[in-house]
């Protein structure tokens, strides 16, 4: 048994290895979801919050967010794509059956070992959720090492929530509260309306015992960091996620710098304290 | 480390020697009235005194399109390309070996970068001392890079009719083996060294109006300057100060496939930070939508980002970008206008300190 | 290959002077795979039969009058994809250089429906008159890129072409730059793709593949103007090829 990142950094860091596609579900028209197994005899032994830069041959390249746990790994993964361009329409096109290559994980994770013993606010809009997803199921597969557990996710439409079955687990687990908001809702839609901000009175928490993670577009950042600095919690205790755009994952093509950080490298999973005086990190 | 006499008549036997052992030798040769680094085929063509060069010897380590590997999309074999053909590379001036040392920094941070490591390790740096100031915007003197750093393989000093030849690597002694065109100096050689390098330094001004190592907090204490905007306006975003640049790394990926849709490349590219899509994300957010941002990141990069990222400057002071910008923006104006904003701005606010602090007295 | 059924493609030309589509006859002979890749229903350039029953429609050449519009939507309809091919369907190319003469408009104006009886109209890319899924830009197009977006469209896709300045394409070749040869060139501007091919062979570049997505247009004119040309001679170098693109520009800015 091998790591897949072993195998990345073995001839060229920039050369991926074959992987295929398992199973895809369609989850709305523009987000596909799809398991991949690794080649025989290799794991992937990612923290969750990591990616892995995922290949169609002739078409190119992109970073994707592995959003299973790495406690239910086992030689496969999985990863939720939006159809926006080269690389994500082309995967939207492959079946079960599909090969393509990957290289990673790459990048830091969440220090999820840090969150043990505290309540945890998990903030997702959009697609944000699926790094998360990988993070929350590692944390209720442990239900017993953390606090209490909120999960507030916001789409645009309910037509476009995301990993249906996975809320109404989670929401079903012990000391866990899965709360739900739509900017437009339909007439069926009887939960709430409107930004994920005004989710935050519902909450009960403990401000100095509370680890808040955030994964969004990046107009969101602004107004939850207000919202739960508001509340007390420490900046060291704020993580998010940064997208950038990437073209090398290791540090090279200097497309997700800011500042001095690689984005790719040193994040994408951040502590508030670690980039909130960096300028361009939330703009 | 130690010095060898050359005779400027033996430079050619020592190139054909080089020639013979199956080196690629590349060093500037002119073209329209400005000076490439290309291969050289006899020394006839080699301007060792050339001024600056179109794009700095970077290409040869990093070069502007790369493929990466091959691919086969139906099978999925692939084929790593990495290429170490051995170079020599000549007259390479003392800025341009300050950003190999980055590049060899960048390329060695983390995972290191197999296609450019072999690159490097094939390649032989024959450096030059510059004796005077190689064109009008070029500051190497206040960058610290007047002086070669440790990583030159020959290190080449002119003496008027001879050259002086430092040893500076084993690399680099393995390039005057078999070769009787170096002679072992005499006192007077290590005197007429000393001299002409003693000599050069008050030739070269000191261009910028504060020391390289304020550049850091000078551009930390200039993230909100209105100078950005007036650069934004100016600059055509055309990328040539980036593409000229012997510290710019930043590189484009892409794929191309036969029309069989079977046999492929993957392929890397020289970028610019200064184009509109630079750091476009899915979904078309820009962090970086203006041309103003991206002048502002550009320069970040040069004197404060890379410095914090790597310990080294991101500029040499080689002065290209401020020769090719059409519009005339250039590294020593930009930093000097922000140490002036800045000067201006302290002096403004002791004066207004004084002036409340009468107020209070009075 | 015989077993799956290729795309097919068919050529059209409008105003033009059809190098493009001799350019694409060249392409063929370069990449003779490209016969096993398309099956072409229609080309004038280079075979008699004339199938109406294609999925990609290369339009070449410029709308210059109201017959054309009739004839360019015929085509939309019957095609899933349109692509532009060359500058004259692109920019309106060299054609549109009359636009900013005489008044056509007034022309039209007074003629009404009958003003294709009296020639022409403005010069228009067809994009003015149908929704174009992807431009192949270029005077001629390149034969390279031509090969590149057929790849594209093979793989499902529309073509991508970049959209950078010509600057990058030509100092990643090590050029001199016109500029420091004495002349003039409009690389800043203008889109990269063709290899900087006017530069590399010594002359400056004409704008022929059309302005990057956000052209500083005022910083070019200060640029050309320092190196001597006059606002006339800036304004003729800039009806070339640009004519349409700069005078959409200038309608934009009015608007405010
Ligand atoms: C760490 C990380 C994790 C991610 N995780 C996920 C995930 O789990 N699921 C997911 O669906 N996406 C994820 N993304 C986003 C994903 O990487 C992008 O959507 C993808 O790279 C787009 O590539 P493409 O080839 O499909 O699109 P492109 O064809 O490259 O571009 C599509 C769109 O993206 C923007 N864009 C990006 N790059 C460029 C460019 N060079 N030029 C022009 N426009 C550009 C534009 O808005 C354009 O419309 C992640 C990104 C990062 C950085
Ligand atoms: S060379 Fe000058 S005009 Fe071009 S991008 Fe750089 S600063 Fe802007
Ligand atoms: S920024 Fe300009 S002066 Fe500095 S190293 Fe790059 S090209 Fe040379
Ligand atoms: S900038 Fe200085 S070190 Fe570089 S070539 Fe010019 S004179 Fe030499
Ligand atoms: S010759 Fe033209 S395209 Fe080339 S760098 Fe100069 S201005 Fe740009
Ligand atoms: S250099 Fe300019 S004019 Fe020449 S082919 Fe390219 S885009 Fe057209
Ligand atoms: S993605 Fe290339 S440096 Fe981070």
């Amino acid at each position: 048994m091998t790591t897949l990142l072993n195998e990345t950094l073995k001839e060229s860091i920039y050369m991926p290895t074959p992987a295929r596609i398992t199973a895809v579900k369609t989850f709305t028209p523009t987000e596909k979801f799809f398991k991949i197994a690794l080649p025989s005899g290799f794991s992937l032994a990612h923290r969750p919050g990591q990616f892995v830069e995922v290949s169609v041959f002739g078409v190119g390249e992109a970073p994707i967010s592995i959003c299973s746990a790495p406690s239910r790994s086992n030689g496969t993964f999985e990863m939720c794509v939006r159809a926006v361009g080269k690389l994500t329409d082309a995967l939207h096109r492959l079946a079960a059956g599909s090969t393509i290559a990957i290289r990673g994980p790459f990048g830091r994770g969440f220090p999820i070992e840090r969150f043990r013993g505290k309540d945890i606010i998990f903030v997702a809009g959009g697609l944000g959720l699926a790094p998360l997803r990988s993070l929350i199921d590692e944390v209720i597969n442990d239900r017993g090492k953390f606090g209490r557990i909120h999960l507030l996710y916001g789409t645009r439409t309910p037509q476009d929530i995301l990993f249906a079955e996975d809320l109404v687990a989670w929401a079903n687990a012990p000391r866990t509260e899965v709360h739900i908001t739509v900017d437009r809702p339909d007439e069926a839609w009887k939960g709430n309306v409107g930004v994920i901000t005004k989710l935050f009175p519902k909450l009960r928490f403990h401000a100095r015992n509370t680890v808040a993670i955030i994964v969004g577009p990046p107009v969101m950042y602004k107004f939850v960091l207000m919202e739960l600095l508001g509340k007390g919690i420490a900046d060291g205790n704020i993580w998010l996620s940064f997208e950038r755009q990437m073209k090398c994952a290791v540090g090279k093509c200097g497309h997700c710098q800011l500042h001095h950080i690689y984005t790719c490298q040193d994040g994408p999973a951040f502590s508030y304290a670690q980039v909130k005086h960096l300028e361009e990190a939330f703009s | 480390m130690s010095l060898r006499i050359m005779p400027k008549s033996l430079l050619k036997t020592w190139i054909k020697h080089l020639q013979s052992r199956h080196f690629k030798v590349v060093g500037p040769t002119e073209r329209f009235g400005q000076y490439v680094f290309e291969e050289i085929h006899s020394a006839d063509e080699l301007v060792m005194d050339y001024p600056t060069s179109v794009l700095p010897p970077k290409k040869y380590l990093l070069p502007p399109r790369e493929r990466l590997f091959t691919f086969n999309a139906k099978t999925m074999e692939m084929q790593p390309d990495i290429q170490a053909v051995p170079t020599v590379i000549l007259g390479v001036h003392t800025c341009d070996m300050h950003a190999v040392a980055m590049l060899d920094k960048v390329n060695n941070t983390g995972y290191a970068d197999q296609h450019y490591k072999a690159r490097r390790e094939a390649t032989y740096l024959v450096s030059v001392e510059c004796l005077t100031p190689c064109m009008e915007g070029s500051f190497c003197k206040s960058m610290g890079t007047l002086t070669v750093p440790e990583n030159y393989d020959l290190h080449f000093t002119d003496l008027g009719s001879d050259y002086a030849v430092e040893v500076g690597s084993e690399k680099g002694a393995a390039l005057l083996e078999g070769c009787s065109a170096f002679w072992e100096p005499s006192e007077a050689d290590y005197a007429r060294v000393d001299a002409v390098i003693g000599a050069k330094w008050q030739h070269f001004p000191y261009r910028l109006e504060c020391d390289v190592t304020e550049l850091p907090d000078l551009l930390a204490l200039s993230q909100k300057s209105p100078l950005w905007d007036e650069l934004g306006e100016r600059c055509l975003a055309c990328g040539m100060c980036t593409k000229v640049c012997p510290t710019c790394y930043c590189f484009d990926v892409t794929d191309e496939i036969d029309l069989n849709l079977e046999h492929g490349e993957r392929i890397r590219q020289w970028d610019s930070c200064q184009i509109e899509k630079f750091a476009v994300v899915a979904g078309g957010h820009n962090f970086r939508s203006s041309r103003a941002l991206r002048q502002r990141h550009r320069f970040m990069r040069k004197g404060k980002y890379q410095y914090e990222a790597f310990g080294l400057m991101g500029c040499v002071g080689c002065g290209r970008c401020a020769a090719s910008c059409l519009v005339h923006i250039t590294p020593v104006d930009t930093f000097n206008a922000l140490h002036r904003l800045r000067q201006a701005a302290q002096n403004g606010s002791a004066a207004e300190n004084t002036a409340s602090n009468q107020e209070v007295q009075a | 290959m015989s077993a799956k059924t290729l795309p097919r493609i068919a050529f059209f030309e409008f105003t033009s002077c059809e190098g493009c589509q001799l350019t694409v006859v060249d392409t063929l002979q370069d990449h003779p795979e490209l016969l096993n890749a398309v099956e072409i229903v229609q080309f004038r350039e280079a075979m008699s039969e004339r199938g109406d029953n294609y999925q990609i429609a290369f339009i070449e050449g410029s709308c210059t009058r109201p017959s054309d519009e009739a004839k360019l939507k015929e085509i939309r309809a019957k095609a899933q994809i349109v692509v532009a091919l060359g500058a004259c369907a692109h920019l309106g190319g060299v054609n549109a250089i009359r636009n900013r003469m005489a008044l056509p408009e007034v022309r039209e104006y007074v003629y009404g429906e009958k003003a294709a009886w009296f020639e022409t109209y403005p010069a228009r890319p067809i994009e003015a008159v149908i929704k174009v899924d992807a431009s192949l830009p270029g005077c001629p197009i390149d034969r390279n890129e031509f090969a590149m977006a057929v790849t594209h469209l093979l793989q499902g896709r529309l073509p991508n072409l970049p959209d950078y300045p010509l600057c990058i394409e030509c100092k990643l070749l090590e050029n001199v730059c016109m500029y420091q040869r004495g002349k003039t060139c409009l690389g800043p501007i203008t889109r990269a793709g063709c290899a900087a091919i006017c530069p590399s062979y010594g002359d400056g570049c004409e704008g022929c593949r059309g302005l990057i997505p956000k052209p500083n247009w005022a910083a070019m004119k200060a640029v050309l103007r320092e190196h001597g040309m006059t606002d006339a001679e800036i304004d003729s170098r800039l009806t070339m090829f640009l004519t349409y693109q700069t005078m959409q520009l200038e309608a934009k800015a009015a608007e405010g």
